[in-house]
C-alpha cells in the first residue's frame, strides 16, 4: 500500500514543479503591469520604480521566481497587490467557503447518486427506469449557470424560502440550521452534474455486475435481489465508481467558478477572477498552483483509494 | 435480510426531511421588512448594504469602489460638508472659516470636542497630515493637483489652522469637502485594509477582502449617537444577485442596481428608490488624440452629431437623467442650456462631415468588459455611428486596464467610460478629472487656451463671480469646438432600500452616509 | 463498420435528429431571418415576444429570433470545427510520440499539467493574456481536447504494441507507421467517436459557460451563450430572452449525448 503511494510520489511532485514555473512565467507575460494599476496618473519615475521595488518586480526573474518558491516552502505566500492584505489569509477564508461548498456539493452528488442508482437496480421498472434516465440526461445537458439562475429564480425570488447567495452571516457553525439554507441552493448546483454523471455510471456498473456469473449462482441459491445488489454487486462496482467521482472532484473546482459568481459565494472562483483582472501575481499565483494541487492529489488519492479497495491493482502494480 | 436496509434508508430520508423542517422553522430569510413604521427614528438594528466592487485599499482615496467610499462615508468626517443638492458648504469638523481676500489662503476653526475612534483627540495636525496625505501622487487621487497647492499649514492652534495656497484657489471647499480627515499615527494599517481610524458615526471593525466590511456605531460621535447599531457591507459583484437578495430579505440597501431595476423597484411600495440628483455622473465617448484619424477635429464633432443621446437615456437609463454633450447640471454656474445641446442628434450634418473627410478607417472603440450598462451605450453608439458611415470595432477591455489607459492616456481610438466632479465648483473638472485635466488628460488634448480658462476659473476669487462666469464660457466653447470627448448622458445613484430604511444620505461623491439612518424594528 | 449499425438504434437517431435539427437551423435559419442579427429595430426595446417578433427584442432593440439563428454558427463553428482539430492534434500527438518511449514520457507529463488546470481557469487566465473572444474559446477547446485525445490513443497503442501479432509483424520488418495505421487506427477507432461525441457536448457547454463570465464571444456579434448572458442579466424584466437560446444549448448538448451513449453502449454489448 505504502509503496504504491510511494512510487506514484516523483511524477506528481514534477508535475507541480513543472506547473509552478509555467505559471510564474505565463503571468508576466500577461500584457498589464501591476505597477500602472497601483502608481497614479502623475506619478513620477522615482515613486514607481519605488512601488517597482516594494514590491519586488525590479528583480531578475529567476531570482523572483526561486524567491517565491522559497517563500511556498516556509508557507509564506507574501502580500497580495491590489486586493490588499495577507495572501494566505485571502486563501484560507476563500479556500473555506469553497470547501466547505464543494464538499456539501460532493455529499449531495454521493448520497443522490448511490439513492438513485441502487432503486433504479433494486426496482429495476421500465418506468422509473426511463424517468430517472431523463432526469439524469437533462441534470448532465443542463449548463450550471441556467440551473443556478433558475434554482434562484423559483426558490429565492418566486418563493422566498432560501436566500439567493452569498454565505452565513455568522459562520458555518454559530447556527448549523441557518448555514444549511445557505448552502443549499449552490450546493445542489454544483451537485447536479456530478450526480448525473455517477449515477449513469454506477447504475451501468451495478447492472454489468448483475450479470457476472457468481451472481447468478447468488441468485439461483435465492438470495433476494435487494441483498445481491447492496451486499455484492455494490461493493464491486465501488472501485471504478470512485475513479469516475475523483475525475469529478477535479472539475467541481472550475465549476465552482461559474456558482459562485451565480451565488455570490466569496471562494476561491471569484477570487482568482478577481485577482487575474488586477494583475494580482501573488495570489494568482498560488491560486493557480492550487488547483494543479488539487488536481494532482486528488488523482493520487483515487489511485490509492481504487488500489486499497481492489487487491489486483495493489499486488499487481499493473499500471 | 432486506427488511432492515429498506429501514436504514427510511430512516435517512426521515431524518433529511426532519432537518428540512426543523431549518425551516429559523429561516435564513426571515427577516424581511414588513413591520410597520411609526415615522418616529427607533434605535437598533443593523444596516445590511449590498456593494458591487470591493474595497481596495492601495487606492482607497483614488479609484472609487462601493467598498472603499462606504468607509469614507462612514468611517470618517471632512472639514465642511456640502449637502449633496447644493455647493453651500456646511460646517463638519470645521465650525467656521474665512477665506483671505486675495484667495490664497483660508483659516477654519475646528471643533474641540473630536475623538478619534481610538480615543486620540482631533487636533489641526491631523488635518495637515490628511491634505498631505491627498497630496501625495502615491494614492493617485484626481483632487490631488488642488492638495498640492495648498502649501504652508499655521498647525499653533490644535483647534485652528490656516491653509496658505501657491496660488488662488476657487475649489479650496471642494477638497475640504472630500479630504477624508485620517488619524497620522494609524495610518499605516489603511495600506493594509487593516484598520480605519477615523472620527466619524461609525467604527471600522473588519474587512475581509472580497466578501464584507462591517462597521458599529460609534457611541461617541461628536454630532450625536447614530440609531444603527452597525452597518454590514457585503461584496455583492452581480447587480442581478443584488436585485435577488433584496428580494429575499438579505439586504436593506442595494449599491450596485442598475437603471432597469432601479425602475422596477420604484413601483413596488415594499421598496424605495433615493435618487441622489446632486451627486451627477456622466457616460461619455473620449476621443484619443494620438490616433491619426481622431486628430482631425470634423471626425470628432461628426460623431458628437451622431450619436443618439435622448435613445441612450431612455433605453438605457430609463429616462432619469439628462441628455446633453456637457456635464454641467442646470443648477451649476457653469451651466449653459444651447452649449449643452449643441450637439444634439444630426445625422444630415455628421453625414456631412464624414464625407468631407473622404475616406473613414475603421476605429476600436473601446469600453468595460462585463458591464451591461456599458455594453449597451456602447452597441447604440456603435449603431449610431454606422448610419453616418464610421465604422467601429468594440473592444471589451477589463476594468483595471480601462482604469490603466484613462490614467496613462493610451487608449486605441474612442472609448466610452464615466466621469463625475461637474457636480463640483466648475474649477475642480477641468483641474482634476482624468478626461478633462488641461494639463495632462486622457484624450491627450493640449490646448494653450483651454489651460487659461481653466486657470482663470481656478484663480476666480468667487465661483459664481463674473470674473468665473466669463472662464466658464471659454472652457464651454473650448470643449464645444475642440470636442476631446463628447458626454452622452447626465444620470445620478439611484439607491433601493427597502421600505424599512430611513434618512439614508449621501455625499456628492457617491460615499454612503447612515449617521441619521434608522430600520424599524 | 460496426459505427455505421450503431448509429440506427433509436436513442442514436434521435441524438442524430436533435443535432441534425439544430445544424440544419444554423446553416440555413440566418437566411430566413427575418431581421438581420445587428439590426437595431427602432422602438422596440426589450418587448416580449409577439408574432413579428417570437423570441422578443433585447435591450439594444434587436431582434432575438435573428440573433439566436446567427448565433447557432458560432456553435457549430465550435464544435464541428474546434473539437475535430483539437482531436486530430491530440490523436496525432498520441500516435506519434507513444512509439518511442522518451517522447512519451514527456507529452504525457505535459498532458498532465495542461488537464491539472480546471478548463474555466485556464480559459480565464488565457482571456487575461489574449483578451476575449471567439480565439480564445477556439484555443480552449483545442488545447483542452489534444490532451484527452492524445491520452486515449496513446492507450491503445500500448496495448496493440504488446500484442503477439504485432511483435511478429515487427520482427518481419514492419514500421511503426504500419502498425499504427493497420492496427492501432482502427482499435481506437470506437473509443475515439465516443469521446468526439462526448467532447462535442463539452465544447458546446465551454462556449456557454466563458461567454457567460464575459470572457468568450463579445459584443454585438451573438452566440448561443452570449445570448444566454444576455437573458440572464434581465431575467427579471425579460424571462423570455434567454428561453430560446438555452433551448438549443439542451437540444444540441442532449443530441451530442445521446449520440455517445448509443456509441458506447453498442461498444459495450
Amino acid at each position: 500500500m505504502l509503496s504504491y503511494l510511494v512510487r506514484r510520489i516523483p511524477s506528481a511532485v514534477g508535475v507541480l514543479f513543472a506547473a509552478s514555473f509555467l505559471i510564474f512565467l505565463m503571468l508576466r507575460l500577461i500584457p498589464g503591469d501591476p505597477v500602472d494599476a497601483l502608481a497614479g496618473q502623475d506619478a513620477t519615475q522615482e515613486s514607481r520604480d519605488a512601488i517597482r521595488a516594494d514590491l519586488g518586480l525590479d528583480k531578475p526573474f529567476w531570482s523572483q521566481y526561486v524567491s517565491w518558491l522559497g517563500g511556498l516552502f516556509r508557507l509564506d505566500l507574501g502580500q497580495s497587490y491590489r486586493i490588499g492584505g495577507d495572501v494566505g489569509d485571502l486563501l484560507r477564508n476563500g479556500a473555506l467557503n469553497t470547501v466547505v461548498l464543494t464538499v456539501a456539493a460532493l455529499l449531495i452528488a454521493l448520497v443522490l447518486a448511490l439513492v438513485t442508482s441502487l432503486v433504479a437496480v433494486i426496482r429495476d421498472s421500465r418506468w422509473l427506469n426511463a424517468a430517472l434516465n431523463a432526469v439524469n440526461t437533462i441534470g448532465l445537458a443542463l449548463p450550471t449557470f441556467a440551473s443556478g439562475l433558475l434554482l434562484v429564480l423559483v426558490f429565492a425570488v418566486v418563493f422566498p424560502l432560501l436566500p439567493s447567495g452569498g454565505t452565513p452571516p455568522e459562520g458555518y457553525l454559530a447556527r448549523p440550521d441557518i448555514s444549511v439554507q445557505y448552502l443549499l441552493l449552490p450546493a445542489f448546483c454544483l451537485a447536479l452534474p456530478v450526480w448525473a454523471g455517477l449515477s449513469r455510471f454506477l447504475t451501468e456498473a451495478l447492472r454489468s455486475q448483475l450479470r457476472q456469473p457468481y451472481i447468478t449462482t447468488a441468485r439461483a441459491a435465492g438470495v433476494s435481489r435487494t441483498r445481491l445488489v447492496v451486499r455484492h454487486a455494490l461493493p464491486n462496482a465501488l472501485p471504478s465508481a470512485v475513479t469516475v467521482l475523483g475525475i469529478q472532484v477535479g472539475t467541481l473546482l472550475g465549476g465552482a467558478v461559474l456558482v459562485e459568481q451565480i451565488f455570490t459565494w466569496p471562494g476561491l472562483g471569484s477570487l482568482i477572477e478577481l485577482a487575474i483582472s488586477g494583475r494580482d501575481y501573488p495570489v494568482v499565483q498560488v491560486l493557480l498552483l492550487l488547483s494543479v494541487a488539487v488536481f494532482v492529489v486528488t488523482q493520487l488519492l483515487t489511485d490509492v483509494l481504487q488500489a486499497w479497495l481492489d487487491p489486483r491493482i495493489r499486488i499487481g502494480g499493473a499500471r | 435480510m432486506n427488511v432492515p436496509h429498506r429501514q436504514a434508508w427510511l430512516r435517512l430520508l426521515t431524518a433529511a426531511v426532519a432537518l428540512c423542517l426543523l431549518s425551516a422553522c429559523t429561516s435564513a430569510v426571515g427577516e424581511q421588512a414588513r413591520r410597520r413604521s411609526s415615522g418616529e427614528p427607533v434605535d437598533g438594528g443593523t444596516l445590511r448594504v449590498a456593494a458591487l466592487t470591493d474595497l481596495i485599499p492601495a487606492s482607497v482615496f483614488g479609484q472609487s469602489s462601493n467598498g472603499g467610499n462606504a468607509v469614507i462615508g462612514l468611517v470618517y468626517d471632512s472639514l465642511v460638508e456640502y449637502p449633496h443638492d447644493s455647493l453651500e458648504a456646511r460646517p463638519a469638523l470645521a465650525t467656521s472659516w474665512k477665506v483671505a481676500k486675495d484667495g490664497r489662503s483660508i483659516h477654519l476653526e475646528l471643533r474641540d470636542d473630536v475623538r478619534f475612534h481610538d480615543g486620540k483627540p482631533f487636533t489641526s495636525e491631523d488635518v495637515k497630515f490628511s491634505i498631505r496625505t491627498i497630496a501625495d501622487p502615491k494614492w493617485a487621487v484626481q483632487l490631488q493637483r488642488t492638495a498640492a497647492a495648498v502649501t504652508g499649514f499655521d498647525t499653533s492652534d490644535p483647534h485652528a489652522i490656516t491653509l496658505t495656497f501657491d496660488r488662488p484657489l476657487s475649489n479650496i471647499l471642494d477638497l475640504l469637502d472630500i479630504v477624508p480627515i485620517v488619524d497620522k499615527d494609524t495610518f499605516s494599517q489603511v495600506k493594509a485594509g487593516t484598520g480605519y481610524n477615523g472620527t466619524g458615526a461609525f467604527r471600522f471593525d473588519e474587512w475581509k477582502p472580497n466578501s464584507e466590511i462591517s462597521f458599529s456605531r460609534n457611541d461617541d460621535y461628536w454630532g450625536g449617537k447614530p440609531h444603527l447599531d452597525g452597518v454590514d457591507v457585503k461584496i455583492v459583484p452581480d447587480p442581478q444577485a443584488q436585485a435577488a437578495g433584496i428580494r429575499s430579505g438579505q439586504y436593506d440597501l442595494l449599491l450596485g442596481a442598475t437603471a432597469r431595476d432601479a425602475e422596477t423597484f420604484s413601483k413596488d411600495p415594499k421598496y424605495e428608490v433615493l435618487d441622489f440628483e446632486g451627486a451627477t455622473q456622466q457616460t461619455y465617448v473620449g476621443f484619443n488624440l494620438k490616433n491619426p484619424d481622431l486628430k482631425d477635429v470634423r471626425l470628432r464633432q461628426a460623431v458628437a452629431f451622431a450619436v443618439d443621446r435622448e435613445r441612450i437615456l431612455d433605453e438605457v437609463y430609463r429616462g432619469e437623467g439628462i441628455a446633453q454633450n456637457l456635464s454641467w447640471s442646470p443648477g451649476s454656474p457653469a451651466y449653459d442650456e444651447k452649449a449643452a445641446h449643441h450637439y444634439d442628434r444630426d445625422v444630415d450634418k455628421a453625414r456631412e462631415l464624414v464625407d468631407g473627410l473622404g475616406s473613414v478607417a475603421s476605429l476600436p472603440l473601446q469600453y468595460i468588459a462585463g458591464d451591461p450598462t456599458a455594453e449597451a451605450v456602447a452597441q447604440i453608439v456603435q449603431a449610431n455611428l454606422d448610419d453616418v458611415g464610421i465604422t467601429v470595432d468594440l473592444e471589451p477591455v477589463e476594468y483595471a486596464q480601462m482604469y490603466q489607459r484613462l490614467v496613462g492616456a493610451d487608449y486605441d481610438g474612442l472609448w466610452i467610460f464615466g466621469h463625475t466632479y461637474a457636480q463640483y465648483t466648475p474649477a475642480t473638472l477641468p483641474v482634476s478629472a482624468y478626461p478633462f485635466n488641461a494639463e495632462h488628460n486622457a484624450s491627450n488634448f493640449l490646448s494653450p487656451g483651454y489651460a487659461a480658462h481653466a486657470d482663470q476659473a481656478w484663480a476666480a476669487a468667487a465661483p459664481d463671480g463674473p470674473k468665473a462666469k466669463r472662464a466658464y464660457a471659454g472652457l464651454n466653447a473650448d470643449m464645444v469646438d475642440n470636442v476631446w470627448l463628447t458626454d452622452l448622458v447626465t444620470f445620478w445613484p439611484r439607491l433601493v432600500t427597502t421600505s424599512a430604511i430611513h434618512d439614508i444620505d449621501y455625499t456628492k461623491r457617491t460615499e454612503l452616509i447612515a449617521r441619521d439612518a434608522w430600520k424599524d424594528q | 463498420m460496426t459505427t455505421s449499425r450503431q448509429l440506427t438504434r433509436p436513442k442514436a437517431l434521435a441524438g442524430l435528429g436533435l443535432v441534425g435539427f439544430v445544424l440544419l437551423l444554423g446553416l440555413v435559419g440566418p437566411l430566413l431571418a427575418p431581421y438581420g442579427p445587428l439590426e437595431q429595430i427602432e422602438g422596440a426595446n426589450l418587448v416580449g415576444p409577439s408574432p413579428s417578433h417570437w423570441l422578443g427584442t433585447d435591450e439594444v432593440n434587436r431582434d432575438v429570433l435573428s440573433r439566436t439563428l446567427s448565433g447557432i454558427r458560432l456553435d457549430l463553428l465550435v464544435v464541428f470545427v474546434a473539437v475535430p482539430v483539437g482531436a486530430a492534434i491530440g490523436v496525432l500527438t498520441g500516435l506519434l510520440t507513444a512509439w518511442w518511449n522518451v517522447a512519451d514520457v514527456l507529452t504525457q507529463r505535459i498532458f498532465d499539467v495542461v488537464l491539472a488546470f480546471p478548463t474555466l481557469i485556464f480559459a480565464i487566465a488565457l482571456s487575461a493574456f489574449i483578451g476575449p473572444g471567439v480565439w480564445t474559446i477556439a484555443i480552449v477547446i483545442v488545447a483542452l481536447e489534444i490532451p484527452v485525445f492524445g491520452r486515449l490513443v496513446r492507450t491503445s497503442v500500448r496495448t496493440v504494441r504488446e500484442m503477439p501479432y504485432v511483435e511478429a509483424a515487427q520482427v518481419a520488418g514492419a514500421g511503426p507507421l504500419w502498425v499504427l495505421r493497420r492496427h492501432v487506427l482502427p482499435n481506437s477507432l470506437e473509443p475515439l467517436t465516443v469521446q468526439l461525441a462526448v467532447s462535442m457536448s463539452v465544447a458546446v457547454f465551454i462556449e456557454a459557460a466563458m461567454s457567460f463570465l464575459g470572457i468568450g464571444v463579445q459584443a454585438p456579434n451573438p452566440s448561443l451563450g452570449s445570448l444566454i448572458k444576455d437573458g440572464t442579466t434581465l431575467m427579471y424584466d425579460a424571462p423570455f430572452l434567454a428561453l430560446g437560446p438555452l433551448a438549443l444549448v439542451l437540444v444540441l448538448v442532449l443530441g451530442l449525448l445521446l449520440i455517445s451513449q448509443s456509441l458506447s453502449e453498442a461498444h459495450r454489448d
